[in-house]
C-alpha cells in the first residue's frame, strides 16, 4: 500500500498531500506518476492513472510530475489474461 | 395488463411489493431479454440473479466446460458437473431455479463473426468474460449496435464495474482506450482471485440490469465503481465520455469490429 505517514508534518519539500482513490495520502516518494505507482506494489502492473479527471498515456509514466493537490486515480485493468499480441 | 400467472405473482411476490417496481416492473422484467457472455465467474451469479428476478429471455454463450478449479467461484456449477460444457450446466441450475425462464444455450466463443446478431437479440449484454480480446470486441459491438452493456471485471481482490448504454454514454474504451500492454495484467488464473469478489461484481451487475429493465434509480452510466476486498472499499471515478475515445468519440477510428488475438489462449481457459 502507499507509504502514508500521520505525523502531521506534511511539507512541501520532502512530502506532498494528495487525494488518492478520493482519499488524503501524504506523499513522500518520487514526483512522478511511475513513483507513485510503483509504491503500490504489484498493482502497478496493471493500472492506467488519471490526474485531475485526465487520463494519462501509460508511456508517459515516468514523464508527467506530479504536485500538491493532484486528485489521483488508479483505474485497473481486471478481467483479462496477459495473453495480447 | 400483467402477464403473469398466479404462481409468478407468488413467486415475485418481494419484487412486486416494492413500489418503484410494482406489477408493471415485473412484467417488465418478463419482457425483457439478456445475453450473458460467459459463464464463469461473474457470469454465475450475473445468471442466477437473473434467473431468479425472472428476466424472461436469458442467453448465455460460452465455449468452455466445468474444471474443479472453476468451482472455488463458479458457484452456479456442482462438482457433478465437471467435463459438462459450462452453458449447459449453468442452463439446468436456472431451469431449476424458475421453470417461468426461457434460455437460449450458445455453445461458442464470441466473435466479431458471430457477435452482431447475436446482441441483435437481446435488450441488454452483460460482460462476464474472462479475457481482453472478448471484452473490448463486445464493447465495440455495443456501441456499434446502441445496446446497453453492464460491464465487469475481476482480478485478485478486486473488481470493476461501469454501465454503458452504447452511444449515449461513456463506454469501456472511453476509460480504457486500448488493451493493456503484453504480459502486464495478469489473469486470474496467474494472479488468482477471492471467490467471494466474483460474487459481489456479478451481483452489482445484476442489479444493475434489474435496475435498466425496471427504470429504477439511477444506472452506473459515466461512473466506474472499483471495489477493492482487501479494505473492503469501494471508489467511485467520474466517466464521462471522451471526445478522443476511438469507437464513439468525436471521430472514431474503430468504425468495424476488430479481434485482438491472444497468444497463450489454452493456457488459462475459463478463468474469470
Amino acid at each position: 500500500m502507499l507509504s502514508l505517514k500521520n505525523d502531521g508534518a506534511c511539507h512541501g519539500i520532502d512530502c506532498l498531500q494528495l487525494v488518492v482513490q478520493g482519499r488524503p495520502l501524504e506523499y513522500h516518494g518520487a514526483r512522478d506518476v511511475r513513483s507513485l505507482l510503483e509504491s503500490q506494489g504489484e498493482k502497478a502492473a496493471y493500472a492506467n492513472v488519471r490526474i485531475n479527471g485526465n487520463v494519462l498515456n501509460r508511456r508517459d509514466f515516468e514523464n508527467i510530475p506530479i504536485k500538491e493537490g493532484d486528485q489521483i486515480d488508479f483505474l485497473y485493468f481486471m478481467g483479462g489474461g496477459s495473453c495480447l499480441i | 395488463m400483467f402477464n403473469l400467472s398466479d404462481e409468478e405473482i407468488l413467486r415475485y411476490s418481494r419484487h412486486i411489493i416494492l413500489t418503484e417496481v410494482g406489477g408493471t416492473g415485473q412484467q417488465k422484467l418478463k419482457d425483457a431479454s439478456v445475453l450473458v457472455v460467459g459463464a464463469g465467474g461473474l457470469g454465475s451469479p450475473v445468471l442466477l440473479y437473473l434467473s431468479a428476478a425472472g428476466i424472461g429471455r436469458i442467453g448465455v454463450i460460452e465455449d468452455d466446460v466445468v474444471d474443479v478449479t472453476n468451482l472455488q467461484r463458479q458457484v452456479i456449477h456442482a462438482t457433478a458437473d465437471i467435463e459438462k460444457p459450462k452453458v449447459h450446466s449453468a442452463s439446468e441450475t436456472m431451469k431449476q431455479i424458475n421453470p417461468h425462464i426461457e434460455v437460449d444455450v450458445y455453445h461458442e466463443r464470441l466473435t466479431k463473426d458471430n457477435i452482431l446478431p447475436l446482441i441483435d437479440k437481446y435488450d441488454i449484454v452483460v460482460d462476464g468474460v474472462d479475457n481482453f480480446p472478448t471484452r473490448y470486441l463486445i464493447n465495440d459491438a455495443c456501441v456499434m449496435k446502441q445496446k446497453y452493456l453492464v460491464e465487469g471485471g475481476i482480478l485478485r481482490f478486486m473488481g470493476l464495474i461501469m454501465s454503458i448504454h452504447g452511444g449515449e454514454t461513456a463506454c469501456y474504451r472511453c476509460v480504457f482506450e486500448e488493451p493493456p500492454p503484453p504480459g502486464t495484467v495478469p489473469s486470474c488464473a496467474e494472479a488468482g482471485v477471492l471467490g467471494a469478489v466474483a460474487g459481489v461484481v456479478g451481483t452489482l451487475q445484476a442489479t444493475e440490469v434489474l435496475k435498466i429493465v425496471t427504470g429504477v434509480g439511477t444506472p452506473l452510466f459515466n461512473r466506474l465503481l472499483q471495489f477493492d476486498a482487501e479494505e473492503l472499499r469501494f471508489h467511485e471515478v467520474n466517466a464521462p465520455r471522451n471526445p478522443k475515445c476511438p469507437v464513439c468519440g468525436d471521430n472514431p477510428t474503430i468504425t468495424e469490429l476488430i479481434e485482438y488475438a491472444y497468444t497463450c489462449e489454452t493456457q488459462a481457459p475459463g478463468t474469470s
